[in-house]
This record gives structure tokens, C-alpha cells and sequence, in this order.
């Protein structure tokens, strides 16, 4: 089974996102975490198979996330969402220019969230697949 | 309060999580709206980051609320969030009207969660919230000085990509005050990352600022995870590294003052891989996430630790930081309604044991039964006190709320006022802390407005300059006492007295005590006029309060001296979930009455009873205690003043009145239940009580009953 990180501050921000990713008509394990350093300590130990993150937290922001992962060979092939309010254009560019795989804007429609996280897990790396690349 | 409860099961459960995390968010932007106008008044420099956090509550009120297709609150902050950008990005500057546009907001969305769960009307909320809108237009409208761009500050670009613009502006801004720009690398174990971090930053906000956190562990051995902090400061990198107790490598400059320190090249400082390039040879390749802890654990072995060491550091990693739950109040009601109920079949068994012990053929399983009962009875209590226990929050959360109110008013009308506030630690049921606003705003509102005098009268009068308004809260046995008093004007009696006869509040010709007259102030319908206010410094409203303060069960007085000051003094119950009641009858009516404000039982003989002026009195130790009859109070038949009554003696605050009543029959357990029909708006009657087998009652308010009594009123 595929597992996905949600990672929103928001309490209420992130039942929505897990509740549409519960419906994707194909089973998922989805792990919660409420800020970025959650984030970092549940990466190593579970295979993710999608990041769904904000952009706006307190401690490290979701565009020093998305640099994490997309810096650092052990993740980088994990696609990631931004989910994020509609704010500024330039961090929205930045998520993307760091190697996010997709960008949606609150508030977002469930089955807009449900079809492209569809669409990349369907690209995601098989749990301990070997990086070919 | 039951009735708001009622109002909100129809909503969904998501809908109630939206609103409770709204109400938080708010709050966190009340503390740092008056943080940021504190700093205002002490004319210090806006703190950035206190502008940033607001900034950030209102960015997720507006994602929170169109996700809830709520448009006018989220246009509201989507405005709010502009005009913070501009603050936080030294777009502008901070003034009392951008303060003034804030409090609005915040109170009118306030309002608008309120008017979710139907407190208000809807369309007015929604012309307001356009109308604040507008104005918050018209300030960002003002004209806005240039930023500079990134380009030319001669930083590597890597350190910059992931910088969010509020993170860039705050390096330009920290630039332009000649500070340093260094980066601080360290390295953490990856499963107690956080406390070495804490402290790292923490050591580093002491002498300046933290720019932004990059958590970069290709770069660190397996098990750590390394961090680049880049920050501001104005130390040297040798002196910085020795405060945060790291090697000299472990901090280098890379802008600002100063020549730049060569960047030491290490090993570990590879330039990063561009995320398409790909270019990670077989070499490089980590090991998949998932075999990182399995080595993780083998590593730890073979360092002779305790597996089930290792295992218990993970598993406290893995929890969240806070040990606090929050429950909906809902929840905590219904927990409270079974234990009342258990406490309902408890009484049942204590009757029924009695019962068996009463017979010699069962007398010694009545005996075993009540020794069960005792001990059920003992658990019973603990289980009611920890679940009140849990209904508990402390005055605190209201009078912050108050100091905000009071450091706004200052601002806003130019007084000297001081705040004193001690007993904020003083617990109450959370339902009724959140009653208690409002009518505590208003007494205090009435203090600062009216009751303290301008600068040149305080002067004109001998007085500081600087008024007082003090707010005091203890637990006094079951009940909570909270006092605002001031050093004000204080309230001439005769003059309130005047006011009311020439309104028709108060009756021509009836002698009326100071006491009396002073509690005039609470008589409805009393004028608001300003002659009034200033002459009297109070009569605007109270009587809402009053009638507030009575919903809950409490009473309110007030004291006070011309010249000196005025005190007005809340008592209240500590819950109001389950109560004691004592029991009693009148003819074949049951009425349950609140023991916490039971004082005492007397068994009164007709000859006792005393009349003055068509009142009945009773000499108790030698102060006069009005009586009044329930058969008599709500009609029930006639009263019978040969026959001896038992007198139950009632007392709110310093008040006191005696009940005649036929019978007491004992204590019990209860729970009010609000009433529903025509027997709900009968003042004296404050709901319904289950009594198990033997049928609902009505319980007494016996702070209607006091009141009544208080102001000699007949009973209607």
C-alpha cells in the first residue's frame, strides 16, 4: 500500500486534505504531520509515495521542505504537492523553480486534489525501488 | 448557553473544527494585535516578527474560510493579509489607523463565526464586512515607498532559492542595517533534532536574527541530520561560532559588513545538485528511506545500547511535542449528564439499602448494601470533581481580554488609565468564563468611560493623574468572586435616586435607603443620558449585566464612594453542570434548590415571624432576614401562618433571605436541564431536575429569589 505525508499546521487545513486523499478509490496509508520538523523525523522511516505540503508553517516554511526533498537523492524522486493560499506569486514560482511536482491553490476542490495526487502517485517510485536515474 | 449548545449539534463535524480553529486563530491575533500596539505606545520599533505572525494567522483564516465557501470572511482576510504584506515587507508603516482597521477586523470575523452558529444576521455582517473593506482599501492605497531587488547583494544564489520573499526582505532589511549575513551549520541526531535546534537558534536570536532554517542531511552522517541557519548578526563568525559553542568552521559570513570571510572549503560544503540534474552517481546513492532506521537500530546495537532503548527514544520522537488534548465542551456535557445520572441511581441504592436495613429479616444485606453504597458514593464524587476538574479554565483568558480592551481605550481616548489585575489564575467553568465577557466588558467600559475622571478634574480633586481600574478574582467556599472597582468619580445614591424618580424607575414617596438607592443603577430602563453618567458615573446598561450575571446563577453588587471610587462586585457559582440541591416541599410540590447557596435551616415557629410594612421578617442573631413563602411565590395556595415552617436561609454574596417552606427532604445530586414550554420565562425558576424514581422537580434560581427579596418587591 502507498503511503503519503500530508504536512499542514492547520488542524482543520489538514483532516480536509486527508479526508479527499482517503476517497482516492485505491488504498493509502496517509501520516499527518503538523509542522516541517515532524515532517524530517517521519521521512527516513516510511517509503512515501506522495508529499502533500503547505507553503505557510511556523519552524522551517514548505518551500525549505520542498528543498529537502528535492535536494537530497533518498527523496527527491517522492513527487510533492504544494497546497497552498493564495499569496504570493514569487513563492508560488519558488515551490515550483525547488522541484514541486504540482501547485494547488486553496481552496482547492477534493476531486481536483484527488485527480492529481492520482496522477503523480501513479509516477512515484515503487517502495525501495533502486534510483536508476 | 444550552440554547447556543442547541444550536450548534445541526453542524457538521468538520464545519465544528473550522470554527474552534478559527476562534483560536483569532485569539493568537488579538495577543499579537496588542503586543503590536503595546510597541506602538511605547513608540519602540515594530517587531517584524510579531507582524509576521499576524500576518500568517490571517493568511490561514483566509485559506480556512474558502475552503468553508465563507466569502465575506475570507475577502476580509485576504485584505487583512495585504496590508500586513506591506508592513512586513517595509512596505509601509505601521499607524494607529492600521491598528484601529485590525481590531475591526478582527472583532467583525469574530462576529461573523458567531453569526455561524446563529447569533446574528447575517446580511449585516456582510455589509459591514464590505464596508471595512473599503476602508482597508483606501489605507493600502497610500502610496508605497520602492523595495530593491535581490540582484547586486553578492550572496550565492543557492542560499537564496529557498528564501520565501518575507525571508529575502528580511535579509535586505537586516543588510541595510550593516549587519552580517553568515550561515551556521550544525549537525543534530536526526531523532532529537529539535531541542538542539531550539538552542542553536535560540543562542543566535540573542545577539540577532534567524533568517530561515534549511535542513540539508545528505550532507551529515547517517543517523543526523545537518541544519544551515542562515542568519543576521552583528558578531564576527569566530565570535558567533564561540557563543553557540561550535567549531570556527561551523559559521561563515557570506554578505554584509565587513569583509567577507574567505569560505572555508570543506568537504561537506559541495555545492548542492541542481533536483533535475541527476547527476547522484552509485557512489553517492543513501540507502531508501526505509532501510535508514533498520540501520539506524543495527548501528545502535553495535554501540552496546539497549534496543529497547532505542526503540523508546523513537517512539517519544515520534510524538507530538504538546500533551494536551482539546475536547469539544459538548463532549465534557454529556460526560457530566451520566455521572449526574449515575449520581441519580446512587440515591436510588442509598433508598433502597436503607430499606432492606429497616427490616430485621434483610437487615444485614441493608447494612452490606449501604457500606457499597458508601464506597460508590466516595468514587462517585471523585469521578464528578475530575470531570469538573476538566470543565476548568482559569479568569486569565477574560481579563487579557480586558487589559486589551482597557490598553485600546487608552490609545484611542487619550487617558491615563492603570490596570491592576490580580486572581487571574482563579478557575471557572469554562461556560461561564465565556458568558462572563461581556458584562464584564461593559463594567469596565463604565469605569474607563465614565467613572474616571479627566486629567484636570483628577487634578482639580487632589488625585494622581493616572486613574485605576482594578480587577480581582477569588474563590470564596463554591463560589468565585470577581471585583472591579475604580479610583473614579464614584456614585452620589441621591443623585442616581433623582434620576430614577423623574424617569418613573424609581416610586414617589417609598423611604428608600442608601443601599437601596445606590442599587438603583441596576434598574432597568434606567436613562443612559450623559447627565447622568457624569454626574453619577454609572447607570449605562447595568442592568444587563445584572440580568447576565443572574442567567448564571450569580449576583452582583455595587459599592462606592463620591470622590473615592465605585466597586462592583460579581459573585458567581463555580459551575453550573451539577449542583447539590437540597429538596423541599410545599403542600405536594417538590422544588430543589441549590445547596451551595443554602446558608442554613431553621424550624421556625409562627410567633417568631415578625411584619414591617407588609414584609415578614425573622430576627436571625439579631439581623433582620426578609422571608418570603414559596407557596406564596409561585402561587401554589394558600399559606397557612399558624403552622410551623422551616426557613431555609439563602445567600448570594453579603445577600441574604429566608425560604418558608413545609418540609426539607434531603439532599441529592443534580443536573439542570433547561425547560422547554410555558414554565421557562417564570422568573425563580432556573430549570428541571431528574430525581430518579421519584420524578423531575423544578429548581429554584435563587438569585431571582434573593434579588426579589432585596428590593422588598411583591411577588407578582
Amino acid at each position: 500500500m502507498q503511503s503519503i505525508l500530508v504536512v499542514e499546521d492547520s488542524a482543520t487545513m489538514r483532516s480536509l486534505i486527508t479526508q479527499a486523499l482517503e476517497d482516492l478509490g485505491r488504498p493509502a496509508k496517509i501520516d499527518e504531520a503538523e509542522n516541517g520538523f515532524e515532517a524530517l523525523r517521519l521521512l527516513p522511516r516510511v517509503p512515501y509515495a506522495l508529499i502533500v505540503t503547505d507553503i505557510n508553517m511556523p519552524d522551517i516554511n514548505g518551500l525549505e521542505l520542498v528543498s529537502f526533498v528535492k535536494q537530497n537523492d533518498a527523496y527527491r524522486r517522492i513527487p510533492l504537492i504544494i497546497v497552498s493560499t493564495e499569496g504570493s506569486e514569487r513563492d508560488r514560482d519558488r515551490g515550483l523553480e525547488l522541484g514541486a511536482d504540482a501547485y494547488l491553490i486553496k481552496p482547492f476542490e477534493p476531486d481536483q486534489l484527488r485527480q492529481v495526487a492520482l496522477e503523480l502517485l501513479d509516477r512515484a517510485p515503487a517502495p525501495g525501488a533502486e534510483d536508476s536515474t | 448557553m444550552t440554547a447556543r449548545r442547541r444550536r450548534r449539534t445541526g453542524q457538521t463535524k468538520a464545519h465544528r473544527e473550522f470554527v474552534s480553529e478559527a476562534e483560536e486563530i483569532l485569539e493568537r491575533m488579538r495577543d499579537e494585535l496588542s503586543e503590536l500596539a503595546e510597541g506602538a505606545q511605547e513608540g519602540s520599533e515594530t517587531d517584524p516578527d510579531v507582524v509576521n505572525r499576524l500576518f500568517r494567522s490571517a493568511h490561514s483564516l483566509k485559506g480556512l474560510s474558502g475552503m468553508f465557501g465563507l466569502e465575506g470572511m475570507s475577502e476580509l482576510a485576504h485584505h487583512l493579509e495585504d496590508v500586513l504584506d506591506r508592513l512586513r515587507m517595509g512596505r509601509a508603516a505601521l499607524d494607529k489607523q492600521a491598528l484601529a482597521l485590525f481590531d475591526e477586523s478582527v472583532t467583525l470575523i469574530a462576529d461573523t463565526l458567531g453569526g455561524l452558529e446563529g447569533e446574528g444576521a447575517r446580511g449585516e455582517t456582510e455589509e459591514a464586512i464590505a464596508a471595512l473593506i473599503e476602508r482597508i482599501d483606501a489605507w493600502t492605497h497610500t502610496p508605497e515607498p520602492e523595495t530593491g531587488e535581490m540582484d547586486g547583494l553578492g550572496l550565492d544564489p543557492t542560499l537564496l532559492r529557498a528564501l520565501t520573499e518575507y525571508e529575502e526582505h528580511r535579509l535586505r532589511e537586516n543588510l541595510r542595517r550593516g549587519r552580517r549575513i553568515q550561515v551556521v551549520e550544525a549537525n543534530f541526531e536526526i531523532l532529537a533534532f529539535e531541542e538542539g535546534l531550539a538552542e542553536v537558534s535560540g543562542a543566535i536570536r540573542e545577539v540577532g536574527e534567524v533568517l530561515s532554517t534549511l535542513p540539508s542531511p545528505g550532507e551529515a552522517p547517517e543517523s543526523q541530520i545537518r541544519f544551515s541557519l542562515l542568519c543576521a548578526t552583528e558578531l564576527e563568525p569566530a565570535a558567533l561560532a564561540g557563543r553557540l559553542g561550535l567549531e570556527a568552521e561551523a559559521v561563515r559570513q557570506v554578505g554584509g559588513a565587513g569583509p567577507p570571510a574567505a569560505a572555508p572549503v570543506r568537504e561537506a560544503q559541495a555545492p548542492r545538485t541542481e533536483p533535475d540534474a541527476g547527476v547522484a552517481g552509485p557512489a553517492a546513492e543513501p540507502a531508501p528511506p526505509h532501510e535508514t532506521l533498520a540501520r539506524e537500530l543495527a548501528e545502535g546495537a553495535e554501540a552496546e545500547l539497549d534496543p529497547a532503548e532505542v526503540a523508546a527514544v523513537e517512539r517519544a520522537s515520534l510524538k507530538s511535542i504538546s500533551d494536551t488534548v482539546r475536547v469539544d465542551i459538548r463532549k465534557l456535557d454529556e460526560l457530566m449528564n451520566l455521572v449526574g445520572e449515575l449520581a441519580i441511581q446512587r440515591g436510588a441504592l442509598k433508598a433502597l439499602a436503607a430499606r432492606l436495613a429497616a427490616d430485621a429479616r434483610t437487615a444485614r444485606l441493608g447494612v452490606d448494601l449501604e457500606k457499597l453504597h458508601k464506597g460508590l458514593d466516595r468514587k462517585l464524587q471523585e469521578l464528578q470533581s475530575a470531570v469538573l476538574e476538566v470543565r476548568m479554565v482559569p479568569l486569565r483568558q477574560v481579563f487579557d481580554k480586558l487589559a486589551r480592551v482597557v490598553r485600546r481605550l487608552r490609545l484611542d481616548m487619550d487617558k491615563e488609565v492603570r490596570l491592576e489585575i490580580s486572581g487571574a489564575d482563579t478557575e471557572l467553568d469554562k461556560l461561564i468564563v465565556e458568558e462572563l465577557a461581556d458584562p464584564l466588558m461593559h463594567v469596565v467600559r463604565n469605569a474607563f468611560d465614565h467613572a474616571i475622571e479627566s486629567g484636570e478634574e483628577r487634578a482639580a480633586a487632589g488625585k494622581a493623574a493616572e486613574g485605576l481600574i482594578r480587577m480581582e478574582a477569588y474563590q470564596r467556599g463554591n463560589d468565585v468572586v470577581i471585583a472591579v472597582s475604580d479610583d473614579g468619580r464614584g456614585i452620589d445614591p441621591d443623585a442616581v435616586h433623582a434620576r430614577a424618580l423623574a424617569q418613573g424607575v424609581a416610586a414617589e414617596g417609598i423611604e428608600m435607603s442608601r443601599r437601596e438607592k445606590l442599587d438603583l443603577v441596576f434598574a432597568p430602563g434606567l436613562s443612559t443620558r450623559t447627565e447622568v453618567t457624569e454626574t453619577s458615573g454609572r447607570g449605562v446598561g447595568m442592568d444587563v449585566v445584572r440580568s447576565n450575571i443572574a442567567t448564571l446563577g450569580g449576583i452582583v453588587d455595587v459599592e462606592s464612594a463620591v470622590g473615592r471610587g465605585t466597586t462592583i462586585t460579581m459573585t458567581l457559582p463555580i459551575t453550573l453542570a451539577i449542583i447539590q440541591a437540597l429538596i423541599v416541599s410545599v403542600g405536594e410540590d417538590r422544588f430543589a434548590i441549590p445547596l451551595n447557596s443554602v446558608r442554613e435551616t431553621l424550624l421556625v415557629e409562627p410567633a417568631e415571624i415578625q411584619r414591617s410594612e407588609g414584609r415578614e421578617l425573622l430576627n436571625l442573631r439579631g439581623e433582620a432576614l426578609p422571608l418570603r413563602r414559596l407557596v406564596e411565590e409561585f402561587q401554589l395556595g394558600r399559606a397557612d401562618r399558624e403552622a410551623k415552617h422551616y426557613a431555609v436561609v439563602l445567600g448570594i454574596g453579603d445577600a441574604r433571605m429566608g425560604l418558608l417552606v413545609d418540609e426539607l427532604e434531603g439532599q441529592q445530586d443534580t443536573v439542570i436541564k433547561p425547560i422547554q414550554g410555558p414554565v421557562r420565562h417564570v422568573r425563580g425558576i432556573a430549570g428541571a431536575t431528574e430525581l430518579g424514581e421519584q420524578g423531575a422537580v423544578l429548581v429554584l434560581d435563587v438569585s431571582a429569589l434573593v434579588e426579589d427579596a432585596m428590593r422588598g418587591k411583591e411577588a407578582a
